[in-house]
């Protein structure tokens, strides 16, 4: 029933979000029809977005575990269905049998909500994606002027989620991995959002799909190499896996802010994780490497982003692989000391190309 | 000040204590004010049990204190009872001994290392340690019939011959073994992210290592220039040449490397007893197995041996019966744990995982 509601919720916010009131007539003089249309198109394409969303969470956790077990001399998933592809699914079925346990001194409400703060945001995200184009028509849930601006916004919020889920456990290793998530976030927010400013300053607009017509000659990564850098580490830090993944740092924190979560709880933990390493992936696709548009257009735009994404999930998940752990303050220094100033040092790049080549981009 | 202070419990049953040690650490933020293990959660009485049955009967007691490293444990209890004893041991038993004793070196410093690597967030570097250490266990596997507990070396020789398979098998093992630990050593050595973690990190000096009563590889690491093969020879240690690791910095990257150098120097040795075992018997005929049970010893002994963690004995006292007086054990690991909260002091947590997995505990070793 949890995830019934939770479904819900994220339309109703959806609707919310697109300014469609449940009222019988229309606000700006539209016939009635295409309202209806209009909001079974996009009930369509919400549904659709999870979808897409949760397929490639699928494929990436199935590819993680093969991946990872190729590159350590194993076998990986290898039991159930076609070369073991439906050991998630069973996974997920099993983490749905367990007991809901909620910790006894915990803040009951705040541990059982954290899990959806983390994960709602990875689904909002991709709301936001411009999958392509089909002739004039945009695979775009939203295509509002602000797109960058409510992604920003969007991303900032999961954090919230770890750091509620740790603060109200009532454990001390959950505690540490909470104050630790809030540490890293201010390590790397500011400067990724600085370098996100660079590429809209750039572009001209704060909308994904002006950024992507922007890239038609040139993608940012080119001009904006340093913000790219930045703004990827940002990115790895933000789905905190190794070598940044100090709130949850498997060996030290017994698993940081999760420790007291199981069955289903934590395996939203899980899909946020992996979720948001899609989201990641997506988003710089789209800001450095010219999103859905490619040299042929032969082929659909959706098929080249996904390529390009596909290009980063692969550079996020060996980095997982094959990566140690950074120190917290070792993480700090390099946020304040080395991202800050770069991104600020991109930003100062990007405004005199805006202003001198503007043209050209 | 006070109340700024959290006291966090890390074990028993913590992903990163090599066991069951328990840690109580007082915290300020992230920096540990105070740190004081707690040991105990495995103790098994090894040492009572030992002196309950005839002498030989103790190895299955001695064989599960360091479990990594199995047949240093045995060599140790084996060379006190045979100079209790008087017994002589054929050389061919003693060569042997030393080349199964070096290659079980190898193994536990491979453990070590995977470990390490899982406790510094680095998962993959474990898997191919513990592809190397299989093929070590599968040469004890074809020598003394079993992997991992061997009750291998009998008081006066060993238990079973060495076949020409396994020696082939050791040989191709020594063959390529070096190529393969360079590989894992750049896992790690050309990671800046595990240099920088471990360099300064964990840091004991010479004095305090030497006042706590310090050995192997820390001691090492520490810059003292001590090890029991080349400083008290057993067995034929002065025949092999070898070199002993030695750096001065104290902390865990230098651990690291003396770990690894070690390997390196165990490959030589073995090379070169594996040329120079001699034909001949492998047990003393004196000790036969219907003999072992009633061997007597009279007085006490102690011979140091050079385990993997350090310096590991057993000091044995006969009363003239069957059964040993007294079964003492010295293990490295336990002294080696009590310098642990000099190490911690003012560290972060997460140099606590480092550090405590850079002593490399073992924990049938440590509680006996």
């Amino acid at each position: 029933m949890n995830l019934f509601f939770f479904l819900m919720s994220i339309l109703y916010g959806l609707l919310k979000f697109l300014h469609i009131n449940f009222i019988p007539y229309t606000w700006d003089g539209y016939p009635v029809g295409l309202w209806i249309a209009y909001l079974i198109i996009s009930a369509v394409e919400v549904i659709l977005v999870f979808a897409i969303a949760m397929i490639v969470v699928v494929i990436l956790v199935y590819v993680f575990r093969k991946y990872m077990a190729d590159l350590q001399n194993r076998i990986g998933p290898n039991r159930l269905g076609p070369w073991g592809t439906f050991q998630l699914i069973a996974d997920v079925f099993k983490l749905l049998q367990k007991q809901d346990i909620v910790p006894a001194n915990a803040d009951r409400l705040a541990f059982k909500i954290a899990p959806y703060i983390v994960f709602t945001p990875v689904i909002l995200g991709f709301i936001l994606i411009p999958f392509g184009n089909v002739s004039i028509l945009n695979l775009m849930v939203t295509n509002f002027q602000y797109t960058v601006l409510f992604l920003v916004a969007v991303m900032i919020v999961s954090p919230l989620g770890e750091i509620i889920g740790g603060l109200s456990s009532h454990n001390k290793f959950a505690l540490y991995g909470a104050l630790r998530s809030a540490a890293q976030d201010i390590g790397y927010e500011v400067p990724m959002m600085i370098s996100i400013i660079s590429i809209v300053i750039l572009a001209g607009s704060y909308s994904a799909n002006a950024i992507v017509y922007a890239q038609r000659n040139l993608p940012f990564i080119i001009p904006e190499i340093l913000g790219f850098i930045v703004f990827f580490l940002a990115m790895i830090a933000k789905q905190s896996i190794p070598p940044f993944d100090l709130p949850e740092s498997g060996s030290e924190l017994v698993s940081g802010f999760s420790t007291e979560y199981s069955g289903m709880r934590y395996g939203i933990f899980y899909m946020a994780n992996f979720g948001f390493m899609a989201l990641a992936s997506f988003v710089v696709a789209t800001l450095y490497l010219g999103g859905w548009e490619g040299p042929f257009s032969l082929i659909p735009g959706l098929v080249w982003l996904i390529i390009k994404a596909a290009v980063f999930m692969i550079i996020f998940l060996l980095s997982w692989i094959a990566l140690g752990r950074t120190r917290v303050d070792q993480f700090l220094n390099m946020g304040w000391k080395y991202l800050l100033p770069l991104s600020i040092l991109n930003l100062i790049i990007s405004t005199g190309l805006a202003f001198y080549v503007g043209g050209w981009f | 000040m006070e109340d700024k202070v959290i006291e966090v419990n890390f074990g028993p049953q913590h992903p990163s204590t090599h066991g069951v040690l328990r840690i109580k650490v007082k915290l300020d933020g992230e920096i540990i004010m105070d740190a004081y293990p707690v040991i105990g959660y495995l103790h098994r009485n090894a040492e009572k049990l030992s002196e309950m049955g005839a002498y030989p009967k103790a190895l299955i007691y001695i064989d599960r204190l360091d479990y990594v490293a199995s047949l240093n444990n045995e060599l140790g209890y084996v060379l006190s009872a045979e100079k209790l004893m008087d017994a002589q041991v054929p050389e061919r038993a003693q060569w042997i001994r030393m080349m199964l004793v070096e290659l079980n070196r190898i193994a536990s410093h491979l453990v070590w290392l995977g470990t390490h690597g899982l406790d510094m967030g680095m998962l993959t570097p474990y898997f191919y340690c513990w592809r190397e250490r299989e093929r070590i266990l599968r040469i004890f596997d074809e020598i003394t019939g079993s992997r991992l507990l061997y009750n291998y070396f009998a008081i006066g020789g060993v238990y079973s011959d060495i076949t020409p398979k396994a020696i082939d098998m050791i040989k191709e093992f020594l063959s390529d073994f070096g190529s393969k630990l360079e590989e894992i050593q750049a896992i790690f050595a050309k990671n800046y992210i595990y240099v920088k973690r471990t360099r300064d990190v964990g840091k004991l000096s010479l004095e305090d290592a030497l006042s706590y009563g310090v050995t192997g590889p820390l001691l090492r690491a520490s810059g003292k220039k001590w090890d029991l093969r080349k400083n008290q020879p057993y067995l034929y240690y002065d025949q092999v040449n070898f070199d002993i690791p030695v750096r001065q910095e104290g902390d865990v990257y230098a651990r690291f490397q003396v770990r690894i150098e070690e390997m390196r120097q165990s490959i030589k040795i073995a090379q070169q007893v594996i040329s120079k075992i001699p034909e001949g018997e492998f047990y003393n005929k004196k000790f036969s197995k219907p003999m072992l049970v009633r061997l007597k010893g009279t007085g006490d002994s102690y011979v140091p041996t050079e385990s993997p963690k350090g310096e590991y004995g057993v000091y044995l006292v006969g009363d003239g019966s069957t059964i040993p007086y007294r079964v003492r054990i010295r293990s490295p690991s336990f002294a080696n744990l009590s310098a642990l909260p000099i190490m911690l002091k003012g560290y972060k947590i997460a140099d606590l995982t480092a550090t405590v997995s850079s002593l490399d505990p073992v924990f049938g070793e440590v509680d006996r």
